[in-house]
């Protein structure tokens, strides 16, 4: 909220989406969304419950494809790479998934390190030092030997972030980071991301439910709803923005476009008092 | 109506199979990718094969004491009693030990694979081995797959050496058939190739099946904790009746 606004060249931007179809069992989820993630950028996704934020970052992994409509990245078209090159092109981007998801058979250390034991034939030595140099940054060096199971929430989510982060990738999505994290591991988050964006240069697409959170960190945000794009801006320009949509997503009203309630037949007749 | 559901789950059942065939197909194209993960291979020969040792080598002995108990009394109605050895032996080389080895190899092994990849796919590790550009197919199916074939034949010798050895302390031991005998004659009946060899197959073939259905049920679990817990129960039935109908079919052609 404090930083001013930083300009991005969106001329070129990192990721684009252009007129987004998707289905999924029926289930009308994208109807032509477009948007565009200036690079360099923080990037948040914000919605209404199941308006598909998550399956947005599957269609940019490539591990889901879009109906109609195209994602690129890096000016490529996710859907059209062969199976190789969309492996290349995932060895740059981290993924940090809402649950950490974490290999439980493997400690701190060994999680950190397993894409660069998958990818590269590093030495010992090399290894050690990439990966201690990772959980420093998160703060957990000291908590290398511990199991994933012996790990807080909000711990489990750092190194995630750390193994996210270990092969210095361009792009970086965070799927839900600050669900169920105490206000002290939030703002740790927070500070992550942000020093990974200013120090780095990593381009972040975040997608967070949280408000206060959000507007301390993102540089612009798209509001989805119904499928389609509602309102974009910077956060300030958003909570500042008088629409429905914005009004009752920034200014958390119980009812407006999103209904209060589920689709429902007429409540006096579902009671029994009229006919 | 009736038809209708019925047919359903035919079809449904045959597209199991098929999507199971495919899988298969999936496995054995990434075996050769798998081979660069030799440690991960390693880990997994010592959980399912040297994790089974304790279940399949207790069962082996009880097996041998009580074929030896029950065969003792059959044959001596005929006064063959001498032919002892031979008969276990036969038994367990040619039948009892490839079959029971898989069932005993179904519950404990096959369920925790179930279980694991399941768990694996429902805390999103799977997806997160895609997402760093690993084929979880390469890194997690196909060594637990190879290691569930090499660990089968293994489990069954040693099942079948202390189904003997029961059988060695019930009949000789206990009730008093000849050492010499006992063994004289097992030795010479039993053939290597015609009896240890084609047990050894029928393991090999049981295995394969058996670790199959277990990585395939766990693989495709729905992501929730009633999902796994469904598929893990469904490895051992479908892996129980698949082991016994092709124990039949081999048999048929082996013998």
């Amino acid at each position: 909220m404090s930083q001013a606004p930083v300009q991005f060249d969106s001329s070129a931007p990192l990721v684009r989406v252009r007129d987004l179809h998707t289905r999924i069992g029926g289930k009308v989820i994208f109807d032509g969304l477009s948007l565009g993630v200036p690079r360099g950028s923080i990037t948040a996704i914000m919605g209404p419950s199941g308006t598909g934020k998550t399956t947005l970052l599957r269609h940019i992994t490539g591990q889901m494809r879009a109906d109609a409509g195209s994602v690129s990245v890096e000016g490529e078209d996710v859907a059209r790479l062969s199976r190789n090159a969309l492996f290349a092109l995932r060895e740059k981007i981290g993924f940090l998934f809402q649950n950490s998801a974490l290999l439980t058979d493997f400690n701190v250390f060994e999680n950190v390190a397993f894409p660069l034991r998958q990818h590269t034939k590093l030495p010992e030595a090399l290894i050690r030092m990439i990966v201690l140099t990772k959980l420093q940054a998160v703060g957990l060096r000291g908590a290398a030997r511990l199991m994933p199971s012996e790990l807080s929430g909000g711990m489990a989510r750092r190194v995630a972030l750390a193994r996210a982060i270990v092969f210095d990738p361009m792009l970086i999505l965070y799927d839900e980071p600050f669900v169920g994290l105490d206000p002290i591991a939030l703002n740790q988050v927070l500070r992550l991301i942000r020093t990974l964006n200013r120090t780095l240069g990593i381009t972040s697409i975040l997608v967070a439910h949280e408000l206060a959170a959000i507007r301390q960190v993102a540089d612009r945000v798209y509001l989805i709803a119904n499928g389609k794009l509602v309102a974009q801006g910077t956060p300030d320009e958003l909570a500042a923005e008088a629409t429905p949509w914005t009004r009752q997503f920034f200014g958390g009203e119980a009812d407006g476009p999103v209904p209060f309630h589920y689709p429902a037949p007429d409540y006096a007749l579902d009671l029994g008092f009229a006919k | 109506m009736n038809a209708i559901v019925r047919r359903n789950w035919l079809l449904n059942g045959i597209a199991q199979v098929g999507e199971c065939g495919l899988f298969f197909l999936a496995i054995l194209a990434a075996l050769p990718r798998s081979l660069r993960h030799f440690r991960e291979i390693c880990r997994q020969v010592w959980f399912v094969g040297a994790m089974s040792l304790v279940i399949v080598m207790t069962c082996g002995l009880f097996v041998g004491m009580v074929l030896a108990l029950q065969l003792y009394y059959t044959l001596s109605i005929f006064g063959g009693t001498a032919a002892l050895g031979t008969v276990v032996a036969l038994s367990l080389f040619r039948e009892l030990g490839p079959v029971v080895t898989a069932l005993l190899f179904a519950g404990r092994a096959g369920t925790a694979v179930t279980a694991e990849i399941g768990l694996m796919r429902a805390t999103d590790q799977i997806d997160a081995m895609e997402m760093m550009a690993v084929d979880p197919i390469a890194y997690v199916v196909a060594p637990r797959y190879l290691a569930g074939v090499l660990a089968m034949p293994l489990l069954m010798c040693l099942f079948n050496a202390l189904g003997i050895l029961g059988a060695h302390a019930v009949g000789v031991t206990w009730l008093g058939v000849d050492n010499g005998t006992f063994w004289g004659n097992m030795t010479s009946t039993v053939d290597l190739w015609k009896d240890i060899i084609d047990g050894v197959w029928k393991s090999l073939a049981f295995g394969g099946v058996v670790t199959l259905i277990a990585v395939f049920q766990g693989y495709n679990a729905p992501p929730t904790s009633e999902g796994v817990a469904y598929s893990t129960t469904r490895t051992v039935v479908f892996s129980s009746i698949v082991i016994l109908a092709l124990d039949f079919v081999m048999t048929a052609f082996l013998t």
